[in-house]
């Protein structure tokens, strides 16, 4: 909608622009093409009054000096001097038509219009009246009659006349661009919902008819598309879901009996002692099943996800205390460096509870010679994420490992071999960090030895 | 106590092979009158005749699912009743839990564990309507009595706020085990309880002024640092 009415401002700019640059350009135009013909050099009065200067009294008879003469007959022009009396004292090729003496009232007849129909121009002159008379129908003679109000009120009647051109303007450009929007309009929400991914509809009728059904095709391609994908991404986790299943009757069986088994007092020593093994075994099969499920929820966004406001160093705190309270050895000392308490994250509990601690169980398991594990939780100087930073000291990881080691270890992309563990701890951080719309990052400790894990949250 | 083991379990899996297994299990746990169903019709005619006192539940099975069996069965009985599923999802735990079973546990699990749990609802559920009782222990030369809220020593008698109290219940429950300052808030002030840390240490250094011999060297209520407190209770068999 908005874009909409952006279009429409644009559409009656552009037009009222459109519209007063035709009004100059018609003004230039006026002046330049409509008006210059008329513009002729010299201009009737100016031509008269040359003709008057040039004309000299010698003893009783006018001579006319060359350049008049030049001028009259390039014009093909003629001349009269009529004296007080009204008689022609001095002519200058005077067409035969033309009388040779006036009265008051011809003169006052032919100063405003024609004689005898040839458009004519009068001076004064020392000797009488100088009369220059141009061929019949070469010039038309109007007489403009102004009253002052009027003069006086033109400059205020030319701006009413540029807002009534402004406004008819600006009603015509607002009309046509609804009726443009109006068909846009459909065409516009149509593309909005295709980002969105919607299914969309829209009439191919129109002017924008063709454009209309490549939206159509556009949308219905890509429902297509999301749909297989949502089917084949759902199959595979619903694959997986099913493989946990199955697994998880036999293995209540294997864990029940061999449970039983060990707790059995008739059973010798090192019979107890095997179905011991079979029953961790089995509980590490048990947890892999349901990590394995848990990875691939997350993969294919299908984990629901239960947000609350949360804090992490209240995780941070619960999980260290978890680990001390399951008697964690004394190799391993964990430091917390927690700032910034107050901020919220936006998450899942259980599974941030989880995600902190992989990163602690990881450092714990991948370094049994002990190791002092930092766990650190503070803004980001900018202060739009919250970053929550588990460093140990020990092994580490090698660096050409870093970049694949949280890509579950099913995919192409990774192919070295686990060594300890079953590989799903760091994909699954990877992924609930990303589900929460932050992501894990993990680096090489100094000297290249250790590992820091961040996990990055954005902050509300 | 003994008499909860006369109880009328009733087991329904559509696998014979748990089915076997639990029994046998809760066979030599004691109890004897079990009876089994593969499905949610055997179920329900069970559940008519022979009136089970508990009820053990599988989610999927050939002819509906556990979660309806359990709306049916409520229908007509309070039965407690244990979800054993093959399903790990939250929503389904929930959903059970929130139809109104009293406990629900993922497959694969331990013998153990499922008996442990099937007592734990058969003791609250029929065990006589005793007024659960806080216990009364001791600390070196006090003797605290959670029930009374109150602290025995030299013969006075202390008695223990309400702050003070709640502190203390929390930390006896997860006696020997560092409780975070967070969960202690939350135990005496609520959820949202963020900022009453500091005031959390004025009520910590009050108990300790009474259990303590020497408050400012406790022995019995240790400080964690950074993470929380801790109750030391030696066990007197």
């Amino acid at each position: 909608m908005e874009g909409i009415i952006r279009i429409l401002r644009r559409f009656v700019a552009t037009t009222i622009f459109i519209s007063i640059f035709l009004l100059i350009f018609n003004f230039v135009l006026l002046g330049t093409l409509v008006f210059t013909e008329n513009y002729q050099h010299p201009s009737p009065e100016g031509m008269i009054k040359q003709v008057a200067q040039g004309l000299e009294k010698q003893d009783d008879s006018f001579q006319l000096d060359e350049q008049a003469t030049e001028l009259l007959k390039q014009n093909h022009a003629w001349a009269m001097l009529l004296g007080d009396k009204g008689h022609v004292r001095w002519d200058y090729h005077l067409p035969n038509d033309v009388p040779k003496s006036y009265n008051l009232v011809d003169v006052a007849k032919f100063s405003r219009y024609y004689l005898m129909d040839y458009p004519v121009y009068t001076s004064e002159h020392t000797d009488g009246l100088m009369v220059v008379g141009y061929p019949k129908e070469s010039h038309w003679k109007y007489q403009l009659d102004f009253l002052p109000d009027w003069i006086s009120s033109l400059p205020l009647r030319i701006v009413l006349l540029l807002l009534c051109n402004l406004a008819l303007a600006l009603l015509i450009s607002i009309v046509i661009g609804t009726r443009l929007i109006r068909k846009i309009r459909p065409l516009v929400d149509g593309v909005h919902n295709l980002a969105r991914e919607q299914a969309i509809q829209l009439d191919a009728k129109g002017i924008f008819g063709d454009l209309a059904q490549s939206i159509n095709s556009a949308s219905a391609i890509l429902q297509r598309k999301t749909a297989a994908l949502q089917d084949r991404d759902e199959a595979r986790s619903n694959w997986i879901a099913g493989i946990s299943h199955d697994i998880r009757t036999p293995l209540s069986l294997v864990l029940g009996y061999a449970s039983e088994m060990e707790d059995h007092s008739d059973l010798p020593e090192e019979q107890r002692h095997q179905a011991g093994i079979i029953r961790r075994q089995g509980e590490k099969l048990r947890s892999l099943v349901s990590d394995l499920n848990l990875v691939s929820m997350l993969e294919y966004e299908m984990q629901p996800l239960h947000l609350k406001h949360i804090r992490l160093s209240v995780l941070a705190r619960q999980v260290v205390t978890e680990f001390l309270n399951n008697g964690l050895d004394d190799r391993y000392d964990i430091e917390l460096k927690l700032a910034d308490e107050a901020v919220q994250i936006h998450g899942d509990e259980k599974l941030l509870l989880r995600a902190i601690s992989n990163l602690v169980q990881n450092s714990v398991r991948h370094n049994s010679q002990g190791c002092k594990i930092i766990i650190e939780a503070s803004l980001s100087k900018d202060r739009s994420q919250y970053l929550f930073i588990v460093r140990d000291n020990g092994r580490g990881i090698p660096q050409e490992q870093l970049a694949e080691i949280t890509e579950l270890y099913f995919s192409t992309r990774r192919k070295r071999p686990i060594e300890q563990g079953h590989g799903l701890g760091l994909p699954m951080v990877a992924r609930i960090a990303k589900a929460h719309h932050g992501r894990l990052v993990l680096a090489s400790g100094v000297d290249q030895r250790g590992l820091t894990a961040v996990m990055e949250f954005p902050v509300q | 106590m003994e008499n909860l083991k006369d109880k009328k379990i009733l087991i329904v899996d559509d696998e014979p092979e748990i089915r076997t297994m639990i029994e046998r299990f809760l066979r030599k746990e004691g109890f004897f009158r079990i009876y089994t169903a593969a499905d949610c019709a055997s179920a329900l005619s069970i559940c008519r005749t022979g009136k089970p006192d508990f009820a053990i539940l599988d989610v999927m099975l050939p002819d509906g699912d556990g979660f309806s069996l359990l709306s049916s069965i409520r229908q007509f009985s309070e039965t407690p009743i244990l979800f054993l599923s093959a399903r790990g999802e939250d929503e389904d735990r929930l959903l059970g839990l929130g139809l109104g079973a009293d406990d629900y546990i993922v497959k694969p699990f331990l013998p153990r564990e499922l008996v442990l749990r099937l007592m734990a609802i058969l003791k609250r559920v029929y065990s006589s309507p005793m007024v659960e009782r806080l216990s009364a222990f001791r600390l070196g030369e006090q003797s605290i009595d959670l029930d009374s809220a109150v602290v025995h020593r030299n013969q006075k008698e202390l008695p223990l706020t309400a702050k003070e109290h709640a502190i203390l219940v929390k930390l006896y429950e997860n006696q020997n085990r560092i409780v975070t300052s967070d969960a202690l808030c939350q135990a005496v002030w609520g959820d949202d309880s963020y900022g009453y840390e500091n005031t959390l240490m004025v009520h910590i250094r009050r108990v300790r002024e009474k259990i303590e011999l020497d408050p400012s060297k406790p022995i019995h209520l240790l400080t964690v640092r950074g993470l929380g407190y801790k109750l030391l209770v030696k066990e007197i068999r």
